[in-house]
């Protein structure tokens, strides 16, 4: 049904007729045809629409040469986590609404035979990771994590490998490569990639992106400088990426402290290393966390007030981030979150303090430390909220907490 | 009564001379010791007035009006001063780098001395910062600093980015880092970092890359290392060095041709700097030995390593802009005229 629904005559074929429409299936096409009709229609362009509206590769120009049978390639897993680089569109304009319930994904295998040229600049081994199929990004589950992080650190051991490229959907991408920055024990090159637009959107990014991911994942240099980000050329740390805008493929950015190297025509090169420890030098890499303590975030603005933060302590949290305003401050007065987080704080809860500026560091100031909130740094709430978490498996002391935040 | 005499004015003076170095000189042991030289600009410039942000060439400011200006600086450090010049830094010129470079170089090599602040002026200040990150032969902080508003005016940015510079200066987290630049409590590399704002105080941006850290209340506090080479790891060596090889640059801009290009040759360039290159005006001045090294006036992206290129002798720059590239291949031609050793030097620093 669901191809059906895809494949749909009026859908597929009105790109042409439409130029201009954005969504050409809204436009009202004058097809009289019966359902019979539409179902045959339907099934052949389906078809069509699954193999010529695949990806966005020019078959015109011919593809870069392949090294020869001796050259020893890198071996690089390309795992899939899914995300908007595995979806297909139903018309090459839709690239906002894809996927979803139902709708057909790209399988690691048709990247891989869609961009024969990957197979140029590594030996790849596909893995699919994907969360089950009505789940989409945002949604995946501490399990999940776990199950990844399980994976990248065998991968990390195995030595047959050189460099692993993960592909998620952007919306929590930088939060999972945090997460995997934190807890996978390995200098090799963990490259996390995706895309903005479909794997069947005109000029999708994503198969360049792919492209450019696997370099990194297959370069020495990207060795030792923790997990890391590749979208947009761009090489970012996974600390510091964020995903700044919601449709331009420039989204990922690293907030404050930019990128540290870019894949680019000639090569791919770097100009920084990060200093905060990361994998090989974590703490917490190589270990098992099937579940974590659980830490929420709570939001300040003018007139914030303190239930929602006693709800939390209600339902058993063992931290709160705080996304203070200006340099890193709760709400005060009456009924307000600064009485709330003292409660929470009387009942053992570790609160720690972020910036909703989204840039800069919320500072380690004498008042601060009177209130024994912890400073978080230039970490976003929901990187704070992870590194928190994973604190929390080791201690609950704010001396060692505010340590693990100067740290990482 | 002779020798009471004696005695009063030997006490005074003693009496001047102790309260002169406890004032100025007498190092503290507890603190480290920063080495300042100050070359003018902004920071050292005097205005008309409070209000006056532009146009302030109304008096300099000396090296001791600089400290005594800051008091802070005595909890900080104890601080040897050298006066290398007090120009606006559209003024600095080859000869002034050297003796700074050299000046900086027998400063670090003293154990007592924790690291060095140069002030300068900020309109080339980027390309001085770049020039000490080739030559430096040391792995202490080298911190070059200026204000975008003068000595005189409300609101200026000078007195804290000093001593922010001296915190850096003086800070262990700062070693091996290169040459940095501090303004706006950014940390900045000063291989990447570019002057991007005619009067604003976050002029000084990496593009691309950002800053390597932060001068907070709290702390001295940084997210990266540079990868590129640079002063205890550079080849470069200015030691027998009096002056520099004349290098120039080219702008790029719709109908230019090669006008600049002969003018700069004829004007005895070793080598020129490209942001375009009429292709026959390259052709005459590499026959006559000059050096072209290709950059770009866009800002920002590297112009790519290209095998068309290097069959036209020409090296590119990377991500280095044209004034950078211009000093980078000024320290090259003190070692070689070899385009594809120079691209390997372009590759490298």
């Amino acid at each position: 049904m669901s191809i059906e629904k895809l494949g749909d005559g009026r859908r597929a074929t009105g790109v042409g007729r439409n130029a201009g429409t954005p969504f050409p299936a809204q436009a009202r096409g004058p097809w009289p045809v019966g359902r019979a009709c539409r179902l045959a229609v339907g099934a052949a362009v389906a078809g069509i629409c699954l193999t010529s509206f695949a990806q966005e590769i020019p078959k015109y120009a011919p593809p870069p040469p392949m090294p020869a049978a001796s050259v020893k390639l890198p071996h690089v897993v390309l795992m899939s986590m899914g995300g908007t680089i595995a979806s297909r569109g139903d018309t090459r304009l839709n690239i906002t609404n894809y996927g979803g319930p139902g709708a057909p994904r790209v399988n690691p295998e048709d990247w891989y035979k869609d961009e024969p040229e990957l197979a140029g600049i590594a030996k790849i081994t596909l893995e699919d990771e994907r969360a089950p199929q009505d789940r989409k990004s945002g949604t995946e589950t501490q399990e999940d994590l776990a199950r990844v992080s399980k994976r990248l650190n065998e991968l990390a051991a195995d030595p047959t490998v050189d460099g692993v490229v993960v592909t998620h959907g952007t919306n929590t991408m930088a939060e999972v490569a945090w997460y995997m920055n934190l807890t996978v024990k390995t200098d090799k090159p963990i490259v996390f990639v995706g895309s903005q637009r479909p794997w069947t959107g005109l000029s999708g990014d994503g198969p360049r992106n792919l492209y450019d991911a696997v370099r990194v994942a297959a370069s020495k240099e990207a060795r030792g400088k923790g997990v890391l980000h590749c979208m947009n050329q761009f090489i970012n740390t996974a600390r510091d990426v964020d995903k700044t805008s919601a449709y331009r493929v420039n989204t990922f950015q690293g907030v404050d402290v930019g990128a540290i190297g870019f894949a680019d025509p000639d090569k791919v090169v770097f100009y920084r290393e990060p200093v905060r420890k990361h994998t090989d030098g974590s703490e917490f890499a190589g270990k098992a966390f099937d579940t974590l303590p659980a830490v929420e975030v709570a939001f300040a603005y003018r007139e914030a007030p303190g239930y929602l933060i006693d709800a939390m302590v209600a339902n058993g949290v063992k931290g709160i981030i705080i996304e203070g305003t200006g340099a890193g401050s709760a709400i005060g007065g009456e009924g307000r979150q600064t009485d709330a987080i003292k409660r929470a704080q009387e009942k053992g809860v570790v609160v720690v303090m972020t910036a909703r500026t989204q840039g800069g560091r919320v500072q380690d100031t004498p008042r601060r430390r009177e209130s024994n909130i912890v400073p978080g740094d230039n970490l976003l709430p929901e990187k704070a909220r992870i590194l928190l978490q994973l604190a929390l498996t080791k201690t609950s002391d704010l001396g060692e907490i505010t340590r693990i935040f100067n740290e990482y | 009564m002779n020798f009471m005499r004696l005695s009063l004015t030997r006490l005074t003076w003693i009496l001047v001379v102790t309260g002169f170095l406890a004032d100025h000189a007498f190092a503290d042991t507890n603190l480290p010791t920063v080495a300042m030289f100050t070359t003018g600009g902004t920071i050292q410039s005097k205005g008309a007035h409070r209000q006056k942000l532009m146009e302030y060439s109304d008096g300099k400011v000396t090296p001791q009006e600089l400290l005594d200006d800051l008091p802070e600086l005595k909890q900080l450090a104890n601080v040897s001063v050298t006066e290398i010049s007090n120009i606006g830094s559209g003024g600095m010129n080859a000869k002034l780098q050297l003796k700074l470079a050299k000046g900086i170089n027998a400063a670090l090599a003293r154990p007592e001395v924790a690291g060095a602040v140069v002030t300068h002026g900020t309109g080339t200040l980027e390309e001085t910062a770049y020039f000490l990150n080739l030559v430096v032969k040391s792995d202490k902080p080298v911190v070059v600093v200026g204000a975008m508003r003068p000595f005189t005016a409300v609101s200026r940015d000078g007195p804290f980015n000093l001593y922010n510079a001296f915190r850096v200066a003086s800070s262990p987290k700062a070693k091996g880092l290169g040459v940095l630049i501090m303004l706006n409590d950014e940390i900045n590399a000063a291989r990447d970092t570019t002057k991007t704002n005619t009067y604003r105080v976050e002029t000084f941006v990496a593009r691309d890359l950002g800053p390597l850290g932060y001068a907070d209340s709290d702390q001295i506090v940084f997210y990266r290392r540079p990868v590129y080479r640079h002063t205890f790891k550079s080849e470069f060596d200015i030691s027998k060095l009096d002056d520099l090889p004349r290098v120039d640059v080219t702008y790029a801009y719709q109908e230019s041709d090669g006008a600049a290009i002969d003018a700069f040759v004829a004007a005895g360039a070793k080598g020129i700097v490209l942001t375009d290159g009429n292709p026959d005006a390259v052709k005459r001045g590499q026959a006559k030995g000059v050096v072209f090294v290709q950059s770009d006036r866009k800002g920002a992206g590297r112009v790519v390593e290209s095998e068309r290129q290097m069959s036209r002798g020409i090296a590119t720059s990377d991500n280095l802009n044209p004034q950078k590239a211009r000093m980078l291949l000024r320290m090259a031609l003190t070692r070689t005229t070899d385009p594809k050793e120079i691209q390997r030097m372009f590759n490298e620093y």
